[in-house]
């Protein structure tokens, strides 16, 4: 027995020491990291970036390919993470210094401390729910056992369903029970097969794909759910990374600005470009980035308005008090203040 | 009475430690919550927790009955020739060391998303540890005890039940120990990748939904709920178990 006791103090221990051991390697990245930066004021280095895949990251993989970035001297360094969830917590650990990800993840994030704001709009493109069921015509006809697919609790998708749902409905939250977790690919698969889901709230290119199909209906359009365009994604900025390294900050927001552009104008390079790593045909691909209601910006649009809404429906604790709270200098130089009354560009900041 | 006080002295401990880690190195709340901010969390989220606590256990103690009840079959057969025993061997050689997570695909392919695709997951994880063990307990029971047993005059299911099962009974504890632990893996594991189900699901699906909605006391609040009831099932009903059988039997050295 008393052998016993005495491994387990000694368990203990091993474990405290682990410990400390562990936490001092994190504080001397921490240094590290501070060190890095300071060098990196000096040379204008690097910027990390979360390497995202999908018809919406277009315009950044043109950038990693092109390479919009180095003629400003920065260099990018791609990273490649697993979900939207990793992005976001690799960028509170301060691991990446840029990160897209939709307004409400963002939101959430910015809710619970996450110290980055909105260096960019990124791209308005359609989202909506789509179903095969002929007898679902609107939100009222979902019944208990019809599965809608989003991508992840917390997703543009599923807050855009509960905005429709609290317009149509009353209660944004009437169909959580109905919701299903499924990444698009998987939901697509699901639907196409009609098998598991009925519904399914997705992004280009899947939604062209099931929409291509007979019978495919889109049940609610994520515009009109919202009121006007929003940025499906937003491009965002670490404090750590602003704050330390403003010349690499302009540079990248600007190669940004240069990768969209040349999209836009090269519509057909870019489908070539890509096709590969889409791995599918360079005319469908072309087709996708050519479809009506794409529109690859960096404007910022509706980036006010899910937050309103969000608080209300419990999303979030807070909603921000101005813009500031939100996007760094360049966005609100963008939208502006107008005296006695909100201007054009900052109307279209809120959902209606 | 004892035992109890140094297992809460213990919890207290890394509690503190917790704290002095945390704010000694001024990690932010976003990655170093608070045990207060945790311990808040389980609290004003009782009652989903506790829904989806019960969830995961009804779905894994079905999983662990349709399981030991394959294992069962599987030990008798491969008692009851060398050929089936080869075949059971070979199974358990290519599937054991296949992680249940890795099925998923295929259980979500053949059952649809859901329960039943998670269930599976989980009767394959646990099943081929209890294969294991119940085999290599009948195995393992003395040849000398079952004759002793014989001369007694016993046969048949008595000789099962008063000989063959007292022998084996540690292999088949240990076994059950493993189901138990890699069921409950494979349940949080299989809702932690795929979140498959909606209004249904268990405490898999609850860390999902705080991870994304970045409510880190949340995770760790359910993180601890699993803990405790892994704690809560050793002590309640493994201990007691091998209290009164093994122990009481002097099979094993207390």
């Amino acid at each position: 027995m008393f052998c016993f006791k005495g491994q387990r103090v000694v368990a203990v221990m091993l474990v405290l020491v682990l410990f400390a051991a562990l936490l001092s390697g994190c504080r001397q990245q921490d240094m590290g990291g501070a060190q890095v930066l300071a060098d990196e004021k000096e040379k204008l280095s690097t910027i990390r970036v979360a390497k995202q895949f999908g018809l919406v990251y277009a315009p950044l993989m043109v950038a990693e390919k092109i390479d919009f970035f180095s003629k400003y001297g920065l260099e990018v360094e791609w990273l490649t993470l697993g979900s939207g969830g990793a992005v976001r917590e690799a960028m509170a650990a301060n691991e990446l210094d840029v990160a897209f990800m939709g307004i409400p993840p963002y939101l959430i994030g910015w809710d619970k401390g996450l110290p980055a704001k909105i260096a960019a709009g990124y791209v308005v493109i359609p989202v909506s729910l789509v179903t095969y069921d002929s007898n679902i015509k609107t939100l009222e006809d979902f019944k208990p056992e019809h599965k809608i697919a989003v991508p992840s609790p917390g997703s543009v998708q599923h807050i855009l369903l509960s905005m429709a749902l609290k317009k149509q409905l009353g209660d944004p939250n009437v169909l959580d029970d109905n919701l299903v977790a499924l990444p698009h690919p998987d939901g697509a698969q699901a639907m196409l097969a009609k098998k598991d889901v009925v519904a399914h709230f997705t992004t280009p290119p899947y939604l062209f794909e099931e929409l291509d199909q007979p019978g495919y209906r889109v049940v609610v359009d994520g515009f009109d759910a919202f009121g006007q365009d929003f940025n499906f994604n937003v491009g965002l900025v670490t404090e750590v990374y602003h704050d330390n390294n403003p010349q690499g900050y302009g540079a990248f927001v600007q190669g940004l600005n240069e990768a969209m552009n040349w999209v836009n104008e090269h519509k057909e390079e870019t489908a070539e470009l890509l096709a590969p790593e889409f791995k599918i045909e360079k005319e469908k691909l072309l087709k996708y980035l050519t479809a009506e209601g794409v529109n690859y910006t960096t404007a910022p649009y509706g980036l006010m308005g899910f937050a309103e809404f969000m608080k209300e429906a419990g999303y979030i604790s807070k909603v921000p008090e101005s813009l500031s709270d939100i996007a760094w200098e360049n966005i609100l130089g963008q939208v502006g203040k107008r005296e006695g009354g909100p201007c054009t560009l900052e109307k279209i900041q809120w959902s209606k | 009475m004892r035992d109890f006080l140094s297992k809460m002295a213990f919890i207290l401990v890394i509690a503190i430690l917790w704290e002095l880690i945390r704010l000694t190195g001024g990690y932010p709340k976003l990655l170093f919550p608070g045990v207060s901010s945790i311990i808040n969390a389980l609290w004003i989220e009782r009652w989903d927790i506790m829904s989806k606590t019960m969830f995961s256990l009804k779905i894994i103690g079905m999983g662990l009955v349709v399981a030991i009840g394959l294992a069962m079959f599987g030990t008798f057969i491969s008692m009851s020739g060398k050929f089936f025993a080869e075949i059971v061997t070979d199974l358990m050689a290519i599937m054991h060391p296949l992680p249940g997570i890795a099925i998923l695909p295929v259980a979500i392919l053949w059952f649809g998303i859901g329960i039943k695709a998670i269930l599976f997951v989980i009767v394959f994880s646990a099943v081929w540890p209890l294969i294991n063990h119940f085999y290599t307990g009948f195995r393992s029971i003395p040849v000398n005890q079952l004759e002793v047993g014989r001369n007694l005059g016993l046969t048949g299911w008595e000789l099962a039940l008063k000989v063959m099962l007292p022998a084996s009974f540690p292999h088949i504890l240990s076994g059950l120990r493993t189901g138990w632990a890699r069921a409950w893996q494979a349940s949080v594991a299989a809702e932690l990748v795929f979140g498959a189900a909606g209004g249904q699901g268990g405490l898999g699906w609850y860390l999902y939904k705080k991870r994304f909605m970045m409510e880190t006391p949340g995770v760790f609040a359910g993180m601890l709920i699993i803990v405790l009831i892994g704690i809560a099932v050793e002590y309640l009903i493994f201990a007691v178990v091998e209290k009164r059988t093994v122990k009481k039997w002097k099979t094993i050295i207390n």
